[in-house]
């Protein structure tokens, strides 16, 4: 499957909420979409295109705003796909993908728990790696390394 | 070819306490009240109350502290029990240990596998904020008396995750420690070594 073939038979579904889908090496490309769009394009990944199966979900703050990329992998194609949605650093929000992909789960909590994205309607959104109560979101950029004695302070959750 | 014949044992005579280098830290093998040669011939519900006349003898005869506390020290330093929990990469050095060629069973340290069969901790590993309440939970389910080993960097300050968003900057912050063992593993002599320090420190317990 090709970026163009991809965009063809995606553009009906989503229109303006589809940005364009550009060629990315070793994929059938990296869709770029807009997050009110999120669902309807899931749903057309597994169901038309035969995206089964979800591989992971990871975030990258670009301080000004976040952006969610996603890597779908189909066993029919031997193929990934690359989808990536930018979200406003104010509210980073996006619809979760737990409902289409159960293996969503715990990568949106993970993703969560790092970058602070938010995934609407995820049946447990809380910590995964990192205990209840928590107090950071350790991978955004705002982060600072703490003295220990300053963490141990902030992490009064033991 | 003649089958050899079971033979009998000459009876020797038990050693002595002396003998075993025992005499200095157990008072209660010099001569108490109620030889202890009959004490073992008495039968079950004759022996309790026998054992507690010899042992009151003995501790009107030279005091409480001088009687129990070694006794105690003696057996308890003598018999660690570690608990068999494994955090990181020490646990390795951990688990070498008490394989064939460092063998720490010499010293009477075996790794029990349920906290309330132990009264040693050695924290072997890098310990992260989610498995810190674990730490406690462990630690508090141990009776006492009870004892904690920080065995490596990473349990000692945090090592090279010290400022780092998800580890524990030395277990001391959770619950209280009694030998700190240096290394990025300690090798399993220098874990023996700690433990041979804690069995010093146990035989000074007064308590």
């Amino acid at each position: 499957m090709q970026p163009d073939e991809l965009s063809r038979r995606l553009a009906p579904l989503l229109g303006e909420r589809l940005i364009g889908v550009e060629p990315y090496p070793d994929t059938a490309g990296r869709v770029r979409f807009r997050r009110e769009g999120a669902l309807d394009l899931f749903r057309a990944l597994r169901d038309d295109l035969g995206f089964g199966q979800f591989s992971t979900v990871a975030g990258i703050d670009w301080v000004d705003h976040r952006e969610v990329v996603y890597v779908l992998w189909s066993d029919a194609a031997k193929q990934y796909v690359l989808l990536s949605a930018d979200l406003p650093a104010d509210s980073p929000r996006i619809e979760s993908a737990s409902g289409i992909w159960p293996s969503a789960n715990w990568h949106e909590r993970e993703t969560w728990e790092f970058l602070d994205i938010t995934f609407d309607h995820h049946p447990d959104l809380r910590h995964l790696l990192m205990p209840d109560g928590y107090a950071f979101h350790p991978l955004l950029r705002s982060f600072k390394l703490h003295e220990p004695e300053e963490l141990e302070v902030k992490s009064r959750h033991v | 070819m003649t089958t050899p014949s079971a033979q009998v044992a000459p009876a020797k005579p038990a050693p002595s306490a002396d003998a075993l280098g025992l005499g200095a830290e157990l008072p209660m093998a010099t001569a108490p009240a109620v030889p202890f040669v009959e004490i073992e011939a008495l039968r079950a519900k004759e022996f309790i109350p026998a054992a507690k006349e010899a042992l009151g003898a003995l501790i009107a005869e030279q005091g409480q502290a001088k009687v129990i506390r070694p006794v105690f020290n003696w057996a308890g330093r003598n018999s660690l029990f570690p608990l068999h929990w494994g955090l990181a990469c020490c646990a390795i050095e951990f688990a070498a240990a008490f394989g064939a060629r460092w063998d720490a069973e010499r010293f009477g340290v075996v790794p029990r596998s349920s906290p309330r069969q132990c009264d040693l901790l050695i924290v072997n590993g890098t310990v992260t904020w989610k498995v810190a309440h674990k730490l406690i939970t462990l630690y508090e389910q141990m009776p006492e008396p009870k004892w904690v080993i920080a065995m490596g960097n990473c349990a000692t300050g945090g090592g090279p995750f010290r400022t780092a968003y998800s580890v524990v900057p030395g277990v001391d912050k959770l619950v209280p420690v009694d030998v700190y063992i240096a290394g990025c593993p300690p090798r399993p002599e220098a874990m023996l070594d700690g433990i041979l320090k804690l069995e010093e420190l146990i035989r000074e317990r007064k308590e």
